[in-house]
């Protein structure tokens, strides 16, 4: 392939750092795509930041509303789709079905299961003997409305897998593999996906947790195994609450 | 066929970092260096080159001193973690500054590897600890906020000079 000077329009059989007729740098140097890369990160990041303060006031303020969590989710959902539409064309093509193998697919199924229930118990073990306050659960936020269940699992194991994994494993990912190296991005994804969730201890489990999602996104170059453990996770997180939840209610 | 040898062997190098390039070329295709220029385009380039150089150590100062500042953040953090656990036994505390802290170090001690993503990840966990912090309590986004924004500023400083060097 012949290599043209983009300044001097010389062509080159071979690929060259630098013009030997007219002498300029052959690439573009890449520091202005770079630079571009971090204020999008960045912005993205602390607008974030700010949604997470707006949501937090809201629910102290309306915390029985159910208008008040749909327009949040909502605002969640258009500012990830928002962003996404900037370089949608990388983005969608992550939505493309995957190639199958019963490797993954079992991981896909088990994993997700091994982590729900170490998660559960390692949380309330930390609540009971460190903070000492009561255990939060998912289901509680939801008994306000008829049925609780059934918006839990709208609010906890249907939009937060779909939204996250498109924000984090989709447009971040895709950001972050312009301005560093692959192994980089993997691990840079799950320190802000971990860094999201707003909670210094729980980085011990979400870390890891967002490594292994942004492995397989880097392997399979899919979102679907992402959203899918993702789901299986928030779901069984949440039938073990509602499960506790009920005894607690037999107990009494 | 031995004449081509011997023209390969005769084949001038860069006088600058002394790759092999063809006598007709003016530009060596490596470095850019005006083999076969004039004196002013030879000149042009040690001028760019220095300046170059200048620009390295300027960001490796700023990328010095962004690492300095997750090392405090570090001591800061840790010794407020430790404060907290003495006076009220809080071991929630001492945990979750610990961990901040121990993370302040590997971000810290990881930019001499990757400038650009250590520094950026420690800014993105600065500001999360301060939105956290306001939640908590809405008071403490007012406290040092001077102190506040100079570490900001240099974390900020640091990632975007990290950025226009290659690392």
């Amino acid at each position: 392939m012949a290599h043209t000077c983009r300044h001097c329009n010389a062509t080159f059989e071979t690929k060259i750092k630098f013009c030997t007729s007219c002498g300029k740098p052959f690439e573009q140097p890449k520091v202005d795509t770079r630079a571009q890369s971090l204020n999008v990160i960045i912005v993205f990041y602390v607008i974030f930041l700010l949604y997470t303060v707006v949501t937090h006031l809201l629910f102290t303020e309306y915390p029985t509303s159910l208008g008040v969590e749909i327009i949040i989710e909502s605002v969640f959902a258009a500012l990830v789709i928002g962003f996404s539409i900037l370089d949608y064309k990388s983005v969608l093509k992550l939505y493309q079905l995957p190639k199958v193998d019963w490797k993954i697919l079992v991981f896909t199924f088990v994993f997700p299961v091994f982590t729900a229930f170490t998660v559960s118990i390692a949380v309330e073990y930390i609540n009971d003997f460190l903070f000492e306050v009561e255990n939060g659960n998912y289901l509680e936020d939801y008994l306000y409305l008829d049925y609780p269940l059934l918006w839990a699992f709208l609010f906890i194991a249907i939009t937060p897998p779909i939204f996250e994994e498109l924000a984090f494993r989709g447009f971040l990912f895709n950001r972050l593999q312009k301005v560093t190296s692959e192994k980089i991005t993997i691990v840079a994804t799950a320190f802000i996906f971990a860094l999201v969730h707003f909670s210094f201890i729980s980085l011990i489990w979400i870390f890891p947790f967002g490594l292994i999602l942004g492995y397989i996104r880097s392997k399979y170059n899919t979102l679907w195994y992402g959203i899918i453990i993702h789901f299986i996770h928030n779901f069984i997180v949440l039938m073990i609450d509602y499960y506790s939840y009920n005894a607690a209610l037999f107990e009494v | 066929m031995e004449n081509d040898t011997i023209i390969e062997i005769n084949e001038p190098a860069c006088f600058f970092c002394k790759t092999p390039m063809k006598s007709e070329d003016v530009f060596c295709p490596e470095c850019g260096f005006p083999e076969n220029g004039t004196d002013k385009e030879k000149a042009q380039f040690h001028a760019r080159n220095a300046m170059e150089r200048n620009k390295h150590m300027d960001a490796d100062k700023k990328i010095r001193s962004a690492r300095n500042v997750l090392y405090v953040m570090a001591g800061i953090v840790l010794v407020f973690g430790f404060i907290a656990f003495f006076i009220d036994q809080d071991m929630g505390v001492l945990i979750t500054n610990a961990i901040l802290g121990i993370i302040y170090l590997v971000l810290g001690s990881w930019t001499s590897k990757k400038p650009m993503m250590a520094i950026l990840l420690g800014l993105l966990l600065y500001l999360t600890t301060i939105i956290i912090s306001a939640i908590f309590d809405p008071s403490t986004i007012i406290r040092g906020i001077i102190f506040k924004v100079f570490i900001i500023a240099y974390l900020a400083k640091g990632v975007y000079s990290a950025s226009s060097i290659k690392k």
